[in-house]
Protein backbone atom coordinates (compact mmCIF):
# COMPACT_ATOMS: atom_id res chain seq x y z
CA UNK A 1 0.00 0.00 0.00
CA UNK A 2 2.51 2.28 0.92
CA UNK A 3 4.92 1.23 -2.08
CA UNK A 4 2.19 2.08 -4.16
CA UNK A 5 1.77 5.70 -2.53
CA UNK A 6 4.89 6.28 -3.12
CA UNK A 7 4.86 5.16 -6.69
CA UNK A 8 1.79 7.29 -7.38
CA UNK A 9 2.88 10.42 -6.46
CA UNK A 10 6.41 10.11 -7.64
CA UNK A 11 4.67 9.75 -11.11
CA UNK A 12 2.44 12.37 -10.24
CA UNK A 13 5.46 14.62 -9.81
CA UNK A 14 7.32 13.94 -12.62
CA UNK A 15 4.12 13.73 -15.34
CA UNK A 16 3.50 17.16 -13.83
CA UNK A 17 6.75 18.00 -14.62
CA UNK A 18 7.16 17.05 -17.88
CA UNK A 19 3.77 19.04 -18.81
CA UNK A 20 5.00 22.34 -17.36
CA UNK A 21 8.52 21.87 -19.42
CA UNK A 22 6.35 20.96 -22.32
CA UNK A 23 4.54 24.37 -22.14
CA UNK A 24 7.25 26.59 -21.23
CA UNK A 25 9.43 25.58 -24.48
CA UNK A 26 6.03 25.95 -26.23
CA UNK A 27 6.33 29.63 -24.57
CA UNK A 28 9.70 29.87 -25.37
CA UNK A 29 9.00 29.63 -29.08
CA UNK A 30 5.89 31.79 -28.94
CA UNK A 31 8.14 34.26 -27.07
CA UNK A 32 6.04 35.02 -23.75
CA UNK A 33 9.06 33.56 -21.55
CA UNK A 34 7.51 36.00 -18.57
CA UNK A 35 4.68 33.55 -18.39
CA UNK A 36 6.86 30.32 -18.16
CA UNK A 37 7.51 31.16 -14.03
CA UNK A 38 4.07 30.99 -13.38
CA UNK A 39 3.19 27.58 -15.35
CA UNK A 40 6.28 26.28 -12.65
CA UNK A 41 4.86 28.00 -9.83
CA UNK A 42 1.17 26.48 -11.25
CA UNK A 43 2.50 22.79 -11.40
CA UNK A 44 4.42 22.98 -7.90
CA UNK A 45 1.02 24.06 -6.63
CA UNK A 46 -0.72 21.45 -7.79
CA UNK A 47 1.90 18.93 -6.90
CA UNK A 48 1.59 20.02 -3.89
CA UNK A 49 -1.76 19.96 -3.61
CA UNK A 50 -2.45 15.87 -4.84
CA UNK A 51 0.42 14.57 -3.34
CA UNK A 52 0.64 12.64 0.08
CA UNK A 53 3.54 14.42 1.48
CA UNK A 54 5.84 17.93 1.44
CA UNK A 55 8.55 15.51 0.12
CA UNK A 56 7.30 15.98 -3.65
CA UNK A 57 6.27 19.77 -3.60
CA UNK A 58 9.01 20.48 -2.41
CA UNK A 59 11.34 18.53 -4.52
CA UNK A 60 9.21 20.13 -7.55
CA UNK A 61 10.13 22.94 -6.13
CA UNK A 62 13.75 22.66 -6.54
CA UNK A 63 13.81 20.66 -9.96
CA UNK A 64 11.52 23.76 -11.15
CA UNK A 65 13.99 26.65 -9.81
CA UNK A 66 16.98 24.98 -10.99
CA UNK A 67 15.19 24.07 -14.50
CA UNK A 68 13.98 28.09 -14.71
CA UNK A 69 17.54 28.94 -13.73
CA UNK A 70 19.34 26.66 -16.57
CA UNK A 71 17.24 26.78 -19.15
CA UNK A 72 14.03 29.11 -19.59
CA UNK A 73 15.99 32.41 -17.81
CA UNK A 74 18.75 34.33 -18.81
CA UNK A 75 21.87 33.62 -19.57
CA UNK A 76 20.08 30.08 -20.98
CA UNK A 77 22.34 27.07 -20.08
CA UNK A 78 24.24 28.01 -17.29
CA UNK A 79 23.35 28.57 -13.56
CA UNK A 80 23.06 31.87 -12.28
CA UNK A 81 21.42 32.85 -8.96
CA UNK A 82 23.17 36.22 -8.30
CA UNK A 83 20.17 37.75 -10.39
CA UNK A 84 17.76 38.60 -7.72
CA UNK A 85 14.58 37.78 -10.12
CA UNK A 86 15.79 34.51 -10.20
CA UNK A 87 16.31 34.00 -6.77
CA UNK A 88 13.05 35.69 -5.77
CA UNK A 89 11.03 33.12 -7.94
CA UNK A 90 13.34 30.14 -6.83
CA UNK A 91 12.09 31.32 -2.75
CA UNK A 92 8.50 32.20 -3.47
CA UNK A 93 8.16 28.73 -5.20
CA UNK A 94 9.83 26.53 -2.33
CA UNK A 95 7.61 28.39 -0.01
CA UNK A 96 4.32 27.78 -2.42
CA UNK A 97 5.22 24.06 -2.00
CA UNK A 98 5.42 23.83 1.41
CA UNK A 99 2.32 25.95 2.56
CA UNK A 100 -0.11 24.17 -0.30
CA UNK A 101 1.59 21.04 1.24
CA UNK A 102 0.86 22.04 4.81
CA UNK A 103 -3.35 23.20 3.51
CA UNK A 104 -3.76 19.66 2.23
CA UNK A 105 -2.25 17.64 4.74
CA UNK A 106 -4.45 20.15 7.33
CA UNK A 107 -7.55 19.29 5.14
CA UNK A 108 -6.85 15.49 4.90
CA UNK A 109 -6.23 15.13 8.44
CA UNK A 110 -9.25 17.43 9.55
CA UNK A 111 -11.36 14.89 7.71
CA UNK A 112 -9.95 11.59 9.28
CA UNK A 113 -10.95 13.66 12.55
CA UNK A 114 -14.50 14.09 11.60
CA UNK A 115 -14.74 10.70 11.06
CA UNK A 116 -13.17 9.36 14.27
CA UNK A 117 -15.66 11.81 16.12
CA UNK A 118 -18.42 10.11 14.09
CA UNK A 119 -17.03 6.55 15.53
CA UNK A 120 -16.39 7.83 18.96
CA UNK A 121 -20.02 9.03 18.68
CA UNK A 122 -21.36 5.81 17.88
CA UNK A 123 -19.26 4.13 20.46
CA UNK A 124 -19.75 6.39 23.20
CA UNK A 125 -23.83 5.58 22.46
CA UNK A 126 -22.88 2.05 22.65
CA UNK A 127 -21.08 2.46 25.60
CA UNK A 128 -23.52 4.26 27.75
CA UNK A 129 -26.54 2.13 26.85
CA UNK A 130 -24.82 -0.73 28.15
CA UNK A 131 -23.31 0.59 31.42
CA UNK A 132 -27.03 2.18 31.70
CA UNK A 133 -28.32 -1.56 31.24
CA UNK A 134 -25.46 -3.39 33.02
CA UNK A 135 -26.73 -2.68 36.39
CA UNK A 136 -30.00 -3.74 36.77
CA UNK A 137 -29.34 -7.42 36.10
CA UNK A 138 -26.29 -7.70 37.50
CA UNK A 139 -28.37 -5.64 41.20
CA UNK A 140 -30.79 -8.97 40.16
CA UNK A 141 -28.18 -11.76 40.40
CA UNK A 142 -25.92 -10.96 43.01
CA UNK A 143 -28.49 -9.27 45.26
CA UNK A 144 -30.53 -12.51 44.62
CA UNK A 145 -28.18 -15.26 45.02
CA UNK A 146 -26.63 -13.25 48.77
CA UNK A 147 -30.31 -13.62 49.23
CA UNK A 148 -30.32 -17.30 48.72
CA UNK A 149 -27.05 -18.00 50.78
CA UNK A 150 -28.22 -16.18 53.55
CA UNK A 151 -31.87 -16.52 54.25
CA UNK A 152 -32.55 -19.46 52.89
CA UNK A 153 -34.51 -20.51 55.49
CA UNK A 154 -36.62 -18.16 55.49
CA UNK A 155 -37.88 -18.21 52.01
CA UNK A 156 -40.56 -20.28 51.09
CA UNK A 157 -39.80 -22.88 47.98
CA UNK A 158 -41.71 -20.73 45.38
CA UNK A 159 -39.45 -17.71 46.13
CA UNK A 160 -36.57 -18.97 45.88
CA UNK A 161 -37.50 -21.15 42.53
CA UNK A 162 -38.57 -17.56 41.46
CA UNK A 163 -35.40 -16.12 42.66
CA UNK A 164 -33.24 -18.75 41.01
CA UNK A 165 -35.60 -17.73 37.63
CA UNK A 166 -34.71 -13.86 37.83
CA UNK A 167 -30.77 -15.12 37.86
CA UNK A 168 -31.62 -17.24 35.26
CA UNK A 169 -33.29 -14.89 33.15
CA UNK A 170 -30.97 -11.89 33.91
CA UNK A 171 -27.54 -13.95 32.98
CA UNK A 172 -28.81 -14.87 29.39
CA UNK A 173 -29.82 -11.39 29.26
CA UNK A 174 -26.44 -10.66 29.86
CA UNK A 175 -25.04 -13.68 27.45
CA UNK A 176 -26.84 -12.10 24.63
CA UNK A 177 -25.32 -8.37 25.34
CA UNK A 178 -21.43 -9.89 25.71
CA UNK A 179 -22.19 -11.82 22.29
CA UNK A 180 -23.37 -8.57 20.95
CA UNK A 181 -20.22 -6.68 22.54
CA UNK A 182 -18.26 -9.03 21.11
CA UNK A 183 -19.07 -9.09 17.67
CA UNK A 184 -18.49 -5.18 17.25
CA UNK A 185 -15.44 -6.17 18.42
CA UNK A 186 -14.61 -7.79 15.55
CA UNK A 187 -14.96 -4.65 13.68
CA UNK A 188 -11.64 -3.03 13.16
CA UNK A 189 -11.56 0.19 15.18
CA UNK A 190 -9.68 3.01 12.66
CA UNK A 191 -11.00 1.86 9.84
CA UNK A 192 -15.11 0.55 10.85
CA UNK A 193 -13.65 -2.68 8.32
CA UNK A 194 -14.29 -6.05 8.31
CA UNK A 195 -13.01 -9.24 6.71
CA UNK A 196 -15.60 -10.41 3.97
CA UNK A 197 -15.31 -13.99 2.68
CA UNK A 198 -18.27 -15.06 -0.19
CA UNK A 199 -21.22 -16.60 2.23
CA UNK A 200 -23.88 -19.18 0.46
CA UNK A 201 -26.93 -17.80 1.52
CA UNK A 202 -28.63 -20.98 2.07
CA UNK A 203 -25.86 -21.55 5.07
CA UNK A 204 -26.02 -18.17 6.78
CA UNK A 205 -29.94 -18.89 7.07
CA UNK A 206 -29.62 -22.18 8.42
CA UNK A 207 -27.20 -21.85 11.08
CA UNK A 208 -28.83 -18.33 12.31
CA UNK A 209 -32.50 -20.09 12.41
CA UNK A 210 -31.36 -23.13 13.83
CA UNK A 211 -29.55 -21.22 16.91
CA UNK A 212 -32.38 -19.18 17.07
CA UNK A 213 -34.91 -21.99 17.13
CA UNK A 214 -32.43 -23.67 19.92
CA UNK A 215 -33.54 -20.58 22.16
CA UNK A 216 -36.93 -19.76 20.87
CA UNK A 217 -38.45 -22.80 19.70
CA UNK A 218 -42.08 -21.76 19.96
CA UNK A 219 -42.51 -19.23 17.20
CA UNK A 220 -41.73 -20.95 14.30
CA UNK A 221 -39.83 -18.86 11.70
CA UNK A 222 -41.23 -18.92 8.26
CA UNK A 223 -38.35 -19.06 5.49
CA UNK A 224 -38.51 -17.72 1.69
CA UNK A 225 -35.60 -18.10 0.08
CA UNK A 226 -34.36 -17.65 -3.59
CA UNK A 227 -34.18 -20.94 -5.41
CA UNK A 228 -30.95 -19.92 -6.97
CA UNK A 229 -27.71 -20.07 -5.01
CA UNK A 230 -27.22 -16.63 -4.00
CA UNK A 231 -23.72 -15.71 -2.63
CA UNK A 232 -22.65 -12.44 -0.52
CA UNK A 233 -19.32 -11.21 0.56
CA UNK A 234 -19.49 -10.65 3.98
CA UNK A 235 -18.09 -11.29 8.04
CA UNK A 236 -20.81 -13.98 8.21
CA UNK A 237 -20.62 -14.19 12.45
CA UNK A 238 -21.58 -11.24 11.88
CA UNK A 239 -24.51 -11.42 9.55
CA UNK A 240 -25.45 -13.99 12.06
CA UNK A 241 -25.94 -11.81 14.70
CA UNK A 242 -27.77 -9.56 12.60
CA UNK A 243 -30.66 -11.76 11.71
CA UNK A 244 -30.37 -13.39 15.29
CA UNK A 245 -31.29 -10.05 16.80
CA UNK A 246 -34.05 -8.71 14.51
CA UNK A 247 -35.59 -11.94 14.59
CA UNK A 248 -35.29 -11.92 18.69
CA UNK A 249 -36.31 -8.55 18.62
CA UNK A 250 -39.69 -9.40 17.25
CA UNK A 251 -40.10 -12.29 20.38
CA UNK A 252 -39.58 -9.52 22.92
CA UNK A 253 -41.29 -6.65 21.59
CA UNK A 254 -44.19 -7.67 18.87
CA UNK A 255 -46.62 -8.66 20.95
CA UNK A 256 -49.67 -10.47 19.85
CA UNK A 257 -47.31 -12.27 17.21
CA UNK A 258 -48.58 -15.11 15.35
CA UNK A 259 -46.04 -15.38 12.18
CA UNK A 260 -43.05 -14.55 12.11
CA UNK A 261 -40.87 -14.48 8.75
CA UNK A 262 -37.38 -14.30 7.43
CA UNK A 263 -37.62 -13.68 3.48
CA UNK A 264 -34.60 -12.89 1.01
CA UNK A 265 -35.07 -11.70 -2.28
CA UNK A 266 -32.32 -10.63 -4.34
CA UNK A 267 -32.76 -6.95 -7.10
CA UNK A 268 -30.00 -6.03 -9.11
CA UNK A 269 -26.62 -6.57 -7.22
CA UNK A 270 -28.39 -6.33 -4.08
CA UNK A 271 -29.39 -9.44 -1.18
CA UNK A 272 -32.35 -7.45 0.32
CA UNK A 273 -33.31 -9.43 3.68
CA UNK A 274 -36.64 -8.92 5.47
CA UNK A 275 -37.60 -10.13 8.98
CA UNK A 276 -41.32 -9.49 9.39
CA UNK A 277 -44.09 -10.14 12.32
CA UNK A 278 -47.60 -9.57 12.62
CA UNK A 279 -47.41 -7.94 16.15
CA UNK A 280 -47.77 -4.52 17.81
CA UNK A 281 -46.30 -2.67 15.64
CA UNK A 282 -43.44 0.14 16.03
CA UNK A 283 -44.61 3.71 17.85
CA UNK A 284 -44.00 6.34 15.15
CA UNK A 285 -41.74 8.06 17.85
CA UNK A 286 -39.31 5.01 18.44
CA UNK A 287 -39.28 4.13 14.95
CA UNK A 288 -37.03 7.46 14.09
CA UNK A 289 -34.24 6.80 16.55
CA UNK A 290 -34.97 2.67 16.41
CA UNK A 291 -31.50 1.94 14.90
CA UNK A 292 -29.15 4.76 17.21
CA UNK A 293 -30.10 2.89 20.46
CA UNK A 294 -30.79 6.27 22.71
CA UNK A 295 -34.56 6.14 22.38
CA UNK A 296 -34.71 3.50 25.51
CA UNK A 297 -33.06 6.72 27.50
CA UNK A 298 -35.80 8.68 26.96
CA UNK A 299 -39.01 6.42 27.75
CA UNK A 300 -39.01 4.96 31.00
CA UNK A 301 -37.45 1.42 31.43
CA UNK A 302 -39.48 -0.28 33.51
CA UNK A 303 -39.77 -3.41 31.33
CA UNK A 304 -36.21 -5.57 31.71
CA UNK A 305 -37.20 -7.07 27.95
CA UNK A 306 -37.09 -3.43 26.59
CA UNK A 307 -33.44 -2.41 27.14
CA UNK A 308 -32.52 -5.33 24.68
CA UNK A 309 -33.81 -3.72 21.73
CA UNK A 310 -31.56 -0.71 21.85
CA UNK A 311 -28.33 -2.40 22.43
CA UNK A 312 -29.44 -5.14 19.98
CA UNK A 313 -30.94 -2.84 16.87
CA UNK A 314 -27.36 -0.44 17.15
CA UNK A 315 -25.59 -3.40 16.94
CA UNK A 316 -26.93 -4.60 14.14
CA UNK A 317 -27.34 -0.70 12.43
CA UNK A 318 -23.68 -0.97 13.23
CA UNK A 319 -22.42 -4.51 11.22
CA UNK A 320 -24.65 -3.95 8.18
CA UNK A 321 -23.29 -0.45 7.57
CA UNK A 322 -19.55 -1.74 7.93
CA UNK A 323 -20.77 -3.96 5.47
CA UNK A 324 -21.79 -1.00 3.38
CA UNK A 325 -25.20 -1.51 3.20
CA UNK A 326 -28.73 -0.29 4.72
CA UNK A 327 -30.53 -0.93 6.97
CA UNK A 328 -34.55 0.08 7.96
CA UNK A 329 -37.62 0.04 10.13
CA UNK A 330 -40.96 0.21 9.19
CA UNK A 331 -44.58 -0.51 10.14
CA UNK A 332 -46.27 -2.87 7.87
CA UNK A 333 -49.70 -2.04 6.09
CA UNK A 334 -51.56 -5.17 7.24
CA UNK A 335 -49.92 -4.81 11.23
CA UNK A 336 -46.70 -5.66 12.80
CA UNK A 337 -43.14 -4.22 12.22
CA UNK A 338 -41.02 -4.74 9.35
CA UNK A 339 -37.29 -5.07 9.36
CA UNK A 340 -35.22 -4.44 6.08
CA UNK A 341 -30.92 -4.71 5.26
CA UNK A 342 -29.65 -5.27 2.20
CA UNK A 343 -26.38 -6.36 1.04
CA UNK A 344 -24.31 -6.02 -2.18
CA UNK A 345 -24.24 -9.59 -3.36
CA UNK A 346 -21.09 -11.34 -5.66
CA UNK A 347 -21.91 -11.19 -9.29
CA UNK A 348 -23.98 -14.71 -10.43
CA UNK A 349 -21.36 -14.62 -13.43
CA UNK A 350 -18.41 -15.68 -10.27
CA UNK A 351 -20.34 -18.05 -9.12
CA UNK A 352 -19.74 -20.37 -11.74
CA UNK A 353 -17.21 -23.32 -10.32
CA UNK B 1 -19.23 -45.93 43.82
CA UNK B 2 -19.77 -48.76 40.92
CA UNK B 3 -16.35 -48.54 39.15
CA UNK B 4 -18.14 -48.92 35.12
CA UNK B 5 -18.95 -45.16 35.04
CA UNK B 6 -17.08 -43.37 32.08
CA UNK B 7 -14.35 -41.54 33.56
CA UNK B 8 -13.74 -37.73 32.45
CA UNK B 9 -10.92 -35.54 32.64
CA UNK B 10 -11.87 -31.94 33.06
CA UNK B 11 -9.02 -29.71 32.78
CA UNK B 12 -10.12 -26.17 33.88
CA UNK B 13 -7.94 -23.63 35.43
CA UNK B 14 -11.29 -21.55 37.04
CA UNK B 15 -12.47 -23.09 40.41
CA UNK B 16 -16.45 -21.77 39.85
CA UNK B 17 -16.84 -23.18 36.81
CA UNK B 18 -14.58 -26.49 37.37
CA UNK B 19 -17.14 -27.20 40.76
CA UNK B 20 -20.34 -26.00 38.64
CA UNK B 21 -19.23 -28.44 36.06
CA UNK B 22 -17.97 -31.25 38.57
CA UNK B 23 -22.26 -30.49 39.55
CA UNK B 24 -23.21 -31.26 36.08
CA UNK B 25 -21.02 -34.52 35.47
CA UNK B 26 -21.46 -36.28 38.44
CA UNK B 27 -25.39 -35.70 38.25
CA UNK B 28 -25.27 -37.40 34.77
CA UNK B 29 -23.50 -40.14 36.04
CA UNK B 30 -19.65 -39.68 35.15
CA UNK B 31 -16.40 -40.22 37.40
CA UNK B 32 -15.19 -36.38 37.13
CA UNK B 33 -11.19 -36.40 37.52
CA UNK B 34 -10.29 -32.31 38.12
CA UNK B 35 -6.95 -30.76 37.03
CA UNK B 36 -6.13 -26.87 37.11
CA UNK B 37 -3.16 -26.90 34.48
CA UNK B 38 -1.73 -28.58 31.59
CA UNK B 39 0.98 -29.93 33.65
CA UNK B 40 -1.39 -31.82 36.10
CA UNK B 41 -3.71 -33.05 33.57
CA UNK B 42 -0.83 -34.52 31.59
CA UNK B 43 -0.14 -36.72 34.78
CA UNK B 44 -3.77 -37.19 35.48
CA UNK B 45 -4.35 -38.26 31.59
CA UNK B 46 -1.63 -40.72 31.95
CA UNK B 47 -2.57 -42.32 35.16
CA UNK B 48 -6.28 -42.55 34.87
CA UNK B 49 -6.68 -42.91 31.18
CA UNK B 50 -9.85 -41.22 30.85
CA UNK B 51 -12.67 -42.16 28.39
CA UNK B 52 -13.02 -38.24 27.67
CA UNK B 53 -11.41 -35.07 28.26
CA UNK B 54 -12.69 -31.92 28.65
CA UNK B 55 -9.82 -28.72 27.80
CA UNK B 56 -10.13 -25.57 28.61
CA UNK B 57 -7.78 -23.89 25.97
CA UNK B 58 -7.01 -20.65 27.90
CA UNK B 59 -5.11 -22.45 31.04
CA UNK B 60 -2.03 -20.45 33.02
CA UNK B 61 0.82 -22.95 32.65
CA UNK B 62 0.95 -23.54 28.95
CA UNK B 63 -1.72 -23.04 26.20
CA UNK B 64 -4.42 -25.71 25.94
CA UNK B 65 -3.21 -26.84 22.42
CA UNK B 66 -0.01 -28.06 23.88
CA UNK B 67 -2.20 -30.75 25.81
CA UNK B 68 -4.09 -31.68 22.31
CA UNK B 69 -1.27 -32.44 20.44
CA UNK B 70 0.80 -34.53 23.38
CA UNK B 71 -3.01 -36.61 23.80
CA UNK B 72 -2.67 -37.17 19.74
CA UNK B 73 0.52 -38.52 19.65
CA UNK B 74 -0.70 -41.83 20.64
CA UNK B 75 -4.35 -41.90 21.18
CA UNK B 76 -7.92 -40.78 19.94
CA UNK B 77 -9.34 -40.42 23.30
CA UNK B 78 -12.15 -38.24 22.77
CA UNK B 79 -11.22 -34.13 23.86
CA UNK B 80 -14.14 -31.37 23.89
CA UNK B 81 -12.10 -28.09 23.72
CA UNK B 82 -14.04 -25.79 26.23
CA UNK B 83 -13.38 -21.87 25.14
CA UNK B 84 -14.32 -18.56 26.39
CA UNK B 85 -13.07 -17.25 23.06
CA UNK B 86 -16.02 -17.02 20.83
CA UNK B 87 -13.43 -16.70 17.61
CA UNK B 88 -13.99 -19.08 15.14
CA UNK B 89 -10.15 -18.82 14.61
CA UNK B 90 -9.78 -21.02 17.69
CA UNK B 91 -11.73 -23.28 17.28
CA UNK B 92 -10.70 -24.21 13.87
CA UNK B 93 -7.05 -24.40 14.69
CA UNK B 94 -8.17 -27.04 17.73
CA UNK B 95 -10.31 -28.92 15.99
CA UNK B 96 -7.56 -29.44 13.24
CA UNK B 97 -5.21 -29.92 15.86
CA UNK B 98 -7.55 -33.12 16.68
CA UNK B 99 -10.10 -32.01 19.19
CA UNK B 100 -13.21 -33.78 18.68
CA UNK B 101 -15.55 -30.85 19.15
CA UNK B 102 -16.05 -27.44 21.03
CA UNK B 103 -18.26 -26.09 23.40
CA UNK B 104 -18.20 -21.76 24.02
CA UNK B 105 -18.87 -20.49 27.16
CA UNK B 106 -21.10 -20.10 28.16
CA UNK B 107 -22.97 -23.27 27.69
CA UNK B 108 -26.12 -25.19 29.36
CA UNK B 109 -25.91 -28.30 30.85
CA UNK B 110 -27.97 -30.32 28.19
CA UNK B 111 -25.66 -28.82 25.37
CA UNK B 112 -22.93 -29.54 27.01
CA UNK B 113 -24.09 -33.41 27.52
CA UNK B 114 -25.24 -33.63 24.83
CA UNK B 115 -21.75 -32.96 22.77
CA UNK B 116 -20.60 -35.94 25.97
CA UNK B 117 -23.06 -38.35 24.85
CA UNK B 118 -21.90 -37.21 21.05
CA UNK B 119 -18.32 -37.90 21.15
CA UNK B 120 -18.70 -41.44 23.63
CA UNK B 121 -21.09 -43.16 21.19
CA UNK B 122 -19.07 -42.19 18.30
CA UNK B 123 -15.91 -43.60 19.95
CA UNK B 124 -17.22 -46.62 21.02
CA UNK B 125 -19.07 -47.31 17.26
CA UNK B 126 -15.45 -47.09 15.92
CA UNK B 127 -13.70 -48.83 18.66
CA UNK B 128 -16.58 -52.13 17.95
CA UNK B 129 -16.76 -52.00 14.71
CA UNK B 130 -14.47 -50.05 13.05
CA UNK B 131 -14.79 -49.23 9.31
CA UNK B 132 -15.62 -52.51 7.41
CA UNK B 133 -15.40 -52.87 3.93
CA UNK B 134 -18.78 -52.88 2.34
CA UNK B 135 -20.04 -51.75 6.11
CA UNK B 136 -23.58 -49.66 5.86
CA UNK B 137 -24.03 -46.51 8.49
CA UNK B 138 -27.59 -46.52 10.45
CA UNK B 139 -28.42 -43.48 12.16
CA UNK B 140 -31.99 -43.19 12.73
CA UNK B 141 -34.16 -43.15 9.03
CA UNK B 142 -30.48 -42.70 7.51
CA UNK B 143 -28.39 -45.67 5.97
CA UNK B 144 -25.62 -44.97 4.14
CA UNK B 145 -24.50 -48.34 1.65
CA UNK B 146 -20.59 -47.58 1.16
CA UNK B 147 -19.85 -50.27 -1.48
CA UNK B 148 -22.90 -49.19 -3.61
CA UNK B 149 -22.33 -45.52 -3.04
CA UNK B 150 -25.90 -44.99 -1.91
CA UNK B 151 -27.60 -43.15 0.87
CA UNK B 152 -31.54 -43.57 1.73
CA UNK B 153 -33.91 -42.38 3.99
CA UNK B 154 -36.10 -45.14 5.19
CA UNK B 155 -36.97 -47.11 1.51
CA UNK B 156 -36.15 -44.02 -0.24
CA UNK B 157 -32.72 -43.36 -2.46
CA UNK B 158 -31.29 -39.97 -2.06
CA UNK B 159 -29.82 -39.26 -5.52
CA UNK B 160 -26.52 -37.32 -5.25
CA UNK B 161 -23.73 -36.32 -7.32
CA UNK B 162 -20.50 -37.87 -6.71
CA UNK B 163 -19.27 -34.68 -4.56
CA UNK B 164 -22.27 -34.82 -2.65
CA UNK B 165 -22.09 -38.63 -1.86
CA UNK B 166 -18.41 -37.66 -0.82
CA UNK B 167 -19.08 -35.45 1.45
CA UNK B 168 -21.90 -36.64 3.31
CA UNK B 169 -20.29 -40.09 3.65
CA UNK B 170 -16.86 -38.72 4.53
CA UNK B 171 -19.05 -36.83 7.20
CA UNK B 172 -20.66 -40.43 8.19
CA UNK B 173 -17.40 -41.74 8.70
CA UNK B 174 -16.67 -39.21 10.89
CA UNK B 175 -19.90 -38.92 13.18
CA UNK B 176 -20.09 -36.91 16.00
CA UNK B 177 -16.87 -35.26 15.23
CA UNK B 178 -16.67 -31.68 14.20
CA UNK B 179 -15.02 -31.23 10.70
CA UNK B 180 -13.32 -28.18 9.78
CA UNK B 181 -13.84 -26.87 6.20
CA UNK B 182 -10.45 -27.81 5.58
CA UNK B 183 -10.55 -30.94 6.48
CA UNK B 184 -13.71 -31.90 4.91
CA UNK B 185 -12.33 -30.12 1.33
CA UNK B 186 -8.79 -32.18 2.12
CA UNK B 187 -11.00 -35.43 2.51
CA UNK B 188 -13.32 -34.58 -1.17
CA UNK B 189 -11.15 -32.97 -3.23
CA UNK B 190 -7.80 -34.12 -1.81
CA UNK B 191 -6.08 -30.40 -2.09
CA UNK B 192 -7.89 -27.21 -1.39
CA UNK B 193 -7.60 -23.89 -3.82
CA UNK B 194 -9.63 -20.60 -3.72
CA UNK B 195 -12.85 -20.53 -3.20
CA UNK B 196 -13.11 -24.33 -2.21
CA UNK B 197 -15.01 -22.81 0.98
CA UNK B 198 -17.31 -21.66 -1.32
CA UNK B 199 -17.52 -24.79 -3.40
CA UNK B 200 -17.88 -26.87 -0.31
CA UNK B 201 -20.78 -24.49 1.04
CA UNK B 202 -22.62 -24.62 -2.62
CA UNK B 203 -22.03 -28.44 -2.46
CA UNK B 204 -23.64 -28.61 0.84
CA UNK B 205 -26.50 -26.56 0.68
CA UNK B 206 -27.41 -28.53 -2.53
CA UNK B 207 -27.58 -31.76 -0.44
CA UNK B 208 -29.98 -30.36 1.83
CA UNK B 209 -32.37 -29.34 -1.13
CA UNK B 210 -32.33 -33.27 -2.31
CA UNK B 211 -32.89 -34.58 1.19
CA UNK B 212 -36.20 -32.16 1.49
CA UNK B 213 -34.37 -30.08 4.10
CA UNK B 214 -35.47 -26.38 4.46
CA UNK B 215 -32.64 -24.05 6.00
CA UNK B 216 -32.97 -23.98 9.99
CA UNK B 217 -34.75 -27.63 10.11
CA UNK B 218 -33.13 -29.48 12.24
CA UNK B 219 -31.21 -32.40 10.38
CA UNK B 220 -28.58 -34.94 10.04
CA UNK B 221 -25.45 -32.51 9.87
CA UNK B 222 -25.04 -29.53 11.95
CA UNK B 223 -23.61 -26.54 10.50
CA UNK B 224 -21.07 -24.03 12.21
CA UNK B 225 -20.64 -20.84 10.10
CA UNK B 226 -17.29 -20.00 9.94
CA UNK B 227 -15.96 -23.78 11.12
CA UNK B 228 -17.69 -26.59 9.28
CA UNK B 229 -19.98 -29.60 9.59
CA UNK B 230 -20.65 -32.20 11.46
CA UNK B 231 -22.79 -35.29 11.23
CA UNK B 232 -25.03 -35.34 14.57
CA UNK B 233 -24.54 -38.73 16.34
CA UNK B 234 -27.94 -38.37 18.21
CA UNK B 235 -30.59 -36.50 18.29
CA UNK B 236 -30.10 -32.36 19.46
CA UNK B 237 -32.42 -31.91 23.07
Amino acid sequence: MKVKRVLIDSLITLAALAAAFALSIAFQRLDVEEHITTVFVFTVFLIALFTDSYFYGVAASVIATVAINYVFAFPYFAFDFIDPVNLVSAVIMVALAMITSLLATRLKHHKAVIAESEREQMRANLLRAVSHDLRTPLTTISSASAMLRENKAALTPEQQDSMLQSIQEDAQWLVRMVENLLSVTRIDNATMKITKAPMILDELIDSAVTKFAAKYPQPKVSIILPDEIVVIPMDAILIEQVIINLLENAVYHAKGMTVLSLQVLTQGDRAVFEIADDGCGIDENRLKHIFTGCYELQRDTASEKKRFAGIGLSVCATIVKAHGGSICAENRKEGGALFRFTLKKEDASDDEQ
Amino acid sequence: MTNNKYKILLIEDDANIRSVMTAMLETAGYQVHLADSCGFGKILYTSHQPDVVILDLGLPDMDGMHFLSFVRQDSLTPIIVLSARSDDRDKVLALDAGANDYVTKPFSSAEFLARIRMVLRNYQHRSDSGKLPGGKFRMRDLTIDYDARQIFIGEQEIRLSQTEYNIVALLSEHCGKMMTYSAIIKGVWGYPDEGSTKKLQVNMANIRKKFGVKPGDSWYISNELGVGYRMNGEKEE
